[in-house]
């Protein structure tokens, strides 16, 4: 889209693309809106919901309180398990690290499951750089891989592709009939590839939903097995974690385990949760813990609590500018509130902060209680503080504040304003009011203010 | 009960009808109001924008003018600025003066609701309102159980106004997503709000009410200029309007 000399668009910018097709927007706001409605079947079947939703919130606050404490443990009781523990300050050393371990057992094909780190780090162009294939295995995942795009959603990333979209992405990449969408052919024709490939591949990687401190084990949450049939063909697994993703024990995942599908996509539970805690015998098994800015995160008190997140979706499936803007126009690998919460900082349009009404359903929806509008409210003030406003905002906000601080002021620009919208025809003024007048009508002025009229009919005070 | 009105520079200058309503239910009700001058904006254009230093000044000139009104409460009919009134008052004064006023806050509903419940009312309104439960009322405020909560749900605006004879109560779906207002979201995201604000001002057209009804004028804004260029045909009105109506 954009070379690499040119500043991306700001996200209002790809919205307003986003937004010219209407029935599309619509399409894609129901598809993620009926996800938002399965998880509220599914969690109102839950009486104790909401305070599954505290302890997961206690959990994982409590987690983050003592992380160095269960890191370690997590790593000893790992080691003690066969486990090879490395550790990665940021995505360049994560990279590096699989690199090594895939040449050193001279890798040529590597299967992923699912992992929004591995997308983080930009693994893939890495790792293909260096002569390895990768084939993402998750459905939605290889349709984009296939696509050559990036995810729109951390769950469901293909969201944003219609079935005719995939089935002439497939007819031209895996051979499919020209012209088929029906989703059980195209699924079939998937499963059918993939497992060629599972089957060719000389290695396996995964990302982890949670590392459980006390037996030096992790926890992958797939709907299609991918990840399980990745791990067990190979001798050499790999399972790339954020330093965010220990938590203390099985009772603790128990919890999490509880809401994390529910919330997600309305499931009871992930189809497959499945806990590796040993290399197959003859083979090895590789953790890569990654920092990549977390800990950074963490010295901010507000920002901390984004990394409470336990990647469900349900605030991208709530969100009302999510599924109205699509997940591509965040100019970070993961949009949504928590792509905000955690990613506004990466972006160079310092605009994604303000793709946000602050309505808050997303703090509501959270099964970890990630306070997702005051993340987002801060992370405007962060760029406030840098002075790095989109918009404009940093030449008009401090004229906005000064006129909004004088009385006589306000009241002199209202009068102006409601007499022009009073006595000059609205087709005249619509130039001058923006993007307001572009999509409404302008208001109906009345006459004069409340504080004139309270002082006609109620006298001094 | 005396009882200071706080009225948001939006309703001030553009919506005084919702300011009059807001007066003539309170003296209906038999409380004595006054409306203490000097009254400014809350700072929350700025505030929502991460702009703290630009919000100061008229945050705290609001502020002084409650500041030893001798009265019970200080009451607003606008949720959403009441909200930023009440966090941008302890951001930047935590006075015990400034903490008197903080605790004398509330929204109408919330008032009417919490406080001083409305014994009776004296005229039927025969009309179907859709209620515009709008984001900061139920979300800050707990004006109603927003509806990703589960368990026990309540809903404050609904039992203020179903005591009215005749009034018929629905919600548009979904019940309570946002409106797309968002302040200078409009503006800074002008498509996106509009496809929002279209979305809905259509969810509140289909329900067949006659009146979109809510407790945040800044919204009823938002939805007045969307149904009027979608040309649908319901109009907006603010809580306090139609609880005018019935005493």
């Amino acid at each position: 889209m954009s070379s690499a000399q040119t500043k991306p668009a700001t996200h209002a910018h790809k919205a307003e693309i986003f937004c010219r097709d209407e029935q599309r927007v619509n399409w894609h706001s129901k598809a993620l809106w009926t996800l938002r409605e399965k998880r509220d079947r599914a969690a109102s079947q839950v009486p104790e919901w909401e305070t599954l939703r505290k302890l997961g919130s206690h959990i994982k606050q409590h987690s983050l309180s003592h992380l160095a404490d269960y890191l370690t443990e997590f790593e000893s009781n790992c080691i003690a398990n066969g486990i090879q523990v490395h550790w990665a300050k940021d995505a360049q050393e994560h990279n590096q690290i699989t690199h090594n371990i895939l040449a050193k057992h001279q890798v040529k094909k590597l299967v992923k499951s699912k992992s929004m780190l591995t997308e983080e780090c930009h693994l893939n162009p890495y790792l293909e750089q260096r002569g390895i294939e990768v084939i993402d295995t998750d459905l939605g995942e290889r349709i984009i891989q296939l696509a050559g795009q990036a995810p729109s959603h951390i769950v469901v990333p293909a969201i944003h592709l219609k079935k005719q979209e995939v089935g002439d992405l497939f007819h031209e990449k895996i051979g499919t009939q020209a012209g088929a969408s029906d989703p059980t052919y195209l699924t079939r024709a998937a499963r059918a590839h993939l497992r060629e490939q599972f089957l060719s591949a000389d290695a396996a990687m995964t990302g982890v939903n949670m590392a459980i401190a006390d037996q030096g084990g992790i926890i992958v949450c797939t709907n299609e097995g991918n990840a399980d049939m990745g791990v067990n063909l190979p001798s050499l697994q790999l399972h790339s974690m954020g330093i965010d993703k220990v938590i203390p024990n099985m009772d603790s995942a128990a919890v999490l385990l509880r809401t994390l599908a529910r919330n997600a996509t309305g499931q009871l539970i992930t189809t497959y949760s499945s806990c590796y805690k040993a290399p197959k015998p003859g083979g090895e098994m590789h953790v890569i813990i990654v920092d990549n800015g977390r800990s950074e995160m963490l010295k901010d008190k507000i920002l901390a609590k984004s990394l409470k997140c336990i990647r469900c979706g349900g605030c991208l499936n709530t969100c009302p500018v999510y599924r109205r803007s699509g997940g591509h126009s965040y100019n970070y690998t993961i949009p949504g509130p928590i792509g905000i919460a955690v990613g506004a900082q990466h972006d160079e349009t310092h605009s994604s902060a303000w793709a946000c009404t602050l309505c808050g359903s997303c703090s509501f929806v959270c099964p970890t209680k990630v306070p997702l509008d005051k993340i987002i409210a801060h992370q405007r003030y962060l760029k406030a503080q840098a002075q790095t406003l989109p918009y404009g905002k940093r030449h008009y906000m401090p004229l906005v504040g000064k006129l909004m601080a004088n009385k006589t002021a306000t009241n002199c620009a209202m009068t102006v304003a409601r007499t022009s919208l009073n006595i000059l025809p609205h087709r005249l003024l619509k130039p001058f009011s923006g993007a307001w007048g572009q999509h409404r009508e302008l208001p109906q002025a009345p006459k004069a203010s409340f504080d004139t009229w309270f002082k006609h009919n109620r006298g001094q005070k | 009960m005396k009882i200071a009105l706080f009225i948001p520079c939006l309703v001030n200058q553009m919506m005084p009808d919702v300011g009059i309503a807001t007066l003539e239910v309170l003296e209906k009700l038999g409380h004595q109001v006054i409306l203490p001058e000097g009254q400014t904006c809350c700072g929350q254009p700025m505030t929502n924008s991460g702009c703290f230093d630009e919000a100061k000044n008229t945050t705290l000139k609001l502020l002084n003018a409650f500041k030893h009104v001798e009265c019970d409460a200080i009451v607003c009919p606008a949720a959403s600025c009441l909200v930023a009134a009440k966090e941008n008052f302890h951001k930047f004064d935590n006075s015990p003066s400034a903490q008197i006023v903080i605790d004398k806050l509330y929204e109408l509903t919330e008032f009417l609701h919490d406080i001083a419940p409305i014994k009776q009312f004296n005229h039927p309104v025969p009309s179907k309102v859709s209620l515009q439960m709008s984001c900061h009322g139920i979300r800050m405020l707990s004006l109603a159980t927003p509806s990703e909560s589960m368990g026990r749900q309540f809903n404050k605006v609904e039992a203020v106004l179903s005591a009215i004879d005749a009034l018929e109560i629905v919600y548009p779906d979904p019940r309570d997503e946002c409106c797309g207002f968002g302040g200078t979201f409009a503006v800074d995201e002008g498509a996106v709000s509009a496809k929002m604000g279209k979305d809905k001002a259509q969810a509140h057209a289909a329900t067949g009410a006659e009146y979109v009804v809510g407790f945040d004028p800044s919204c009823l804004l938002h939805l007045d200029g969307m149904i009027r260029r979608q040309q649908l045909p319901i109009t907006t009105r603010h809580i306090a309007q139609i609880l005018n109506s019935a005493l």
